[in-house]
């Protein structure tokens, strides 16, 4: 015990002082990690060199050589424009899922929680038999069950000459330009003006008298309006360009590629699912006094949700949402599966017309981890705007 | 594949980064695959798995077709037992990789040599087993007669195939306007072909001739599909070992050149027993003339022609059973005949 004493006056030895072995182990663990990249490395160059591979990037100025179906790529373009057009297909359908899978999960999630059986159980059904699927399977489900099983073109369906429905693709009617887009460019952009204007002046008006803003039938009615005007005074620059069945393909209006429908759908119905169970957690995570006190002041049902408990379930269902669209963007690679010529499907595609496997894949990972990134960038900048000041 | 790899043993670049394993002792000077095949006991081949008469898991199970045999044919060569064969089922976009990754010790499943394949692939292609041309199919009510009748439509291919390049040249010279729809595997794209979600299906045309001589009944039997007359590219059919393993690569091609010279013999799995007086015969089957049994320095064993004969046949009994008149496909030789029937099939001298 007296030791003790003596031993507190006197500075460790080094490889007893913590502050040294800290760093110590610090800079060892660095040292192995590095060394372990370089190993892996080397591993690969020098493996492709025996095997007398190319272990650069230059096959990407290559001519790629295949077509893509349902995009101006030409065979002769460099292998790294046909990467670009798989990254847009890719985030064609990242951001209409995302949408979709929000909009369905929303209304689903808030469907669990209603008072009514029959909408409850269905919301239930809706979400244990989706969640619960492998989103694969769903996929192929889609595509070799439903999508490709609509009447072949020749007996195409047609609905009032708006819609042609077949396996060669759904067809919607879709603007067509004429000309004088300029002139309603500016139109338009007066429109986006005024309804700013409006809903200020809305927002103003209810802080300072107490009426009912009304503010998004105050700026929708005053934008569309001016952008009913500018359409007839510019010339009516766009038209209504309906679809049209051919022999073996149809022609005009927004055609939406079996594959990509089938993709869409089911990433959009699997993810929904899980986005429905956030939301039913985000609600049931609201202190029950807030609905309470709700009830308390006089507000109805419907009020009670849109103003009390929803902003708050929000906020909480921000970050395990974002999660979701992350997993969607990353799942839209099995797209590769139904022949979606999205990144992945571009990339294995090259590999087996000799592109080298290793670098490719490389080229791959970061396509989505720029992908995600970008995703969380924008997620994240949402939910810090959202979270409540000083709750940092 | 990483503990087959060890027992290379006395490969001598396996020493300064300590990664034998994925090089799969296929190195220069070291072991060749060769005497690793022979230790091993088994040849692992990598093959096609939805090919009627080419490569296609048969009735009893068991992997079936043209390029099946020529797995046997390589095993009955180097072991000697044209069973001992591990078949790993391989798709268009995965076959190079398992090859140069050393997951399999050779490719037999319908691969076309080409140029870009032979330069960056890492891969030597061998004797060509099979001489045949990109071909179209479509459904016979659709009326279609000439690739031209195809303007607009959507055409079915297999990713990742030289029939996916070819299409795409094809049809951009002659400025005909059409979709593609390339899908990975054969059973998806057979079910978008069923669907009529495209009205046109490219392949080479003897996978063609497999596919529709297997059409099912429901689906209006082989009458139902018609094979345009048009023949859109060359494309040699054969074997592929990984680059730089000389050894290998030459009991491979010799294994292969033995069915076609056995033809040429007339040698067949059932007189091949019987024994000849023609010295060039003698030869070619490891019996002792003057002595010793010809050594060609190929390190395969002395009767490597024999095992090949008797357990698997000669190339034409090989090309009846699979794909020939007498079978489903009902192929003509044609191209594939002997060179001294006309064809292409030609084996260097055996001396």
């Amino acid at each position: 015990m007296t030791a003790a004493t003596h031993t507190t006056t006197r500075r460790p030895p080094f490889w007893r002082n913590i502050r040294v072995l800290r760093w110590t182990f610090q800079l060892v663990f660095l040292a192995a990690v590095v060394l372990f990249l370089l190993f892996l490395y080397s591993n690969v160059t020098y493996n492709l060199d025996r095997a007398g591979l190319p272990t650069g990037f230059s096959y990407l100025e290559q001519p790629a050589g295949f077509a893509i179906p349902d995009s101006d790529f030409r065979s002769s373009q460099a292998l790294w424009e046909a990467l670009l057009v798989g990254v847009q297909n890719t985030i064609k359908v990242a951001l209409l899922g995302i949408v979709l899978a929000t909009i369905i999960g929303v209304v689903v999630g808030v469907s669990r929680l209603s008072s009514n059986w029959l909408v409850r159980r269905a919301a239930a059904l809706y979400v244990e038999t989706f969640r619960n699927i492998p989103v694969l399977l769903i996929i192929i489900f889609w595509y070799l069950g439903v999508v490709i099983r609509l009447p072949p073109i020749r007996e195409g369906v047609e609905l009032l000459d708006m819609l042609a429905i077949s396996n060669r693709g759904i067809v919607v009617p879709w603007f067509d330009k004429v000309g004088g887009a300029a002139l309603f460019g500016i139109f338009a952009l007066v429109g986006f003006a005024v309804a700013a204007g409006a809903w200020i002046w809305r927002t103003r008006r209810f802080d300072q008298t107490g009426q009912p803003h009304r503010r998004v039938l105050w700026s929708l009615g005053a934008l569309l309006l001016i952008l009913a005007i500018g359409f007839v005074l510019s010339g009516r620059p766009w038209t209504l360009d309906t679809p049209e069945t051919g022999e073996l393909s149809t022609s005009g209006g927004f055609r939406l590629a079996p594959e990509y429908a089938a993709l869409l759908i089911a990433l959009a119905l699997y993810t929904a699912s899980h986005i429905a169970e956030i939301v039913r957690g985000s609600i049931l995570a609201v202190p029950r006094g807030q609905g309470e006190a709700a009830d308390a002041v006089g507000l109805s049902g419907f009020q009670r949700l849109r103003f009390v408990v929803l902003p708050q379930a929000f906020r909480i269902s921000v970050p395990p949402i974002s999660n979701q669209y992350l997993n969607l963007t990353k799942n839209s690679s099995l797209g590769v599966a139904i022949s979606y010529y999205e990144a992945t499907k571009v990339t294995q595609v090259s590999i087996a017309q000799s592109a080298p496997a290793v670098q490719a894949i490389l080229v791959l990972m970061g396509i989505y981890l720029v992908l995600s990134l970008s995703i969380a960038a924008v997620t994240n900048l949402f939910n810090r705007r959202l979270t409540l000041k000083g709750r940092r | 594949m990483g503990d087959d790899d060890d027992n290379g043993g006395n490969g001598d670049a396996s020493g300064d980064t300590g990664s034998a394993e994925a090089g799969g002792g296929g190195g220069q000077g070291g072991g060749s695959l060769l005497q690793e095949v022979q230790d091993r006991g088994t040849l692992r081949c990598g093959v096609n798995d939805a090919v009627p008469g080419f490569g296609f898991t048969g009735e009893g199970g068991e992997p079936e077709g043209f390029d099946i045999d020529f797995c046997k044919v390589i095993a009955a060569a180097v072991l000697g037992d044209a069973d001992a064969v591990e078949y790993t089922p391989l798709s268009a976009e995965q076959r190079f990789t398992a090859l140069q990754s050393g997951e399999i010790d050779v490719l037999s499943r319908n691969t076309t040599y080409t140029a870009s394949r032979d330069g960056t692939e890492g891969a030597r292609f061998l004797h060509t087993t099979f001489y045949d041309g990109q071909g179209m199919m479509v459904r016979t009510e659709s009326g279609h007669q000439t690739l031209e009748d195809l303007a607009g439509e959507t055409i079915c291919v297999l990713s990742g195939t030289t029939t996916e390049l070819n299409l795409e040249s094809q049809f951009q010279a002659r400025g005909i306007d059409y979709t593609p729809l390339a899908f990975e595997d054969n059973e998806p794209l057979q079910a978008a072909f069923v669907e009529e979600r495209c009205g046109a299906w490219t392949s080479d045309k003897s996978q063609l001739a497999g596919i529709r001589s297997n059409w099912p009944e429901g689906q209006g039997g082989p009458e139902a599909l018609t094979i345009l007359d048009e023949t859109m590219s060359k494309e040699p059919l054969g074997p592929v070992v990984r680059d730089g393993d000389d050894d290998w690569a030459d009991a491979v091609n010799w294994a292969i050149y033995a069915t076609i010279q056995a033809e040429e013999f007339g040698l067949t799995s059932d007189n091949v027993g019987q024994g000849s007086d023609d010295p060039e015969i003698q030869r070619f089957l490891g019996e002792a003339v003057e002595g010793e049994p010809f050594d060609a320095g190929l390190g395969l064993p002395d009767d490597f022609a024999v095992q090949v004969v008797t357990q698997v046949g000669n190339y034409g009994e090989i090309y009846d059973r699979n794909v020939g008149p007498g079978s489903a496909l009902e192929l003509p030789r044609d191209f594939n005949a002997l060179w001294t029937d006309g064809g292409l099939q030609f084996a260097p001298p055996y001396r």
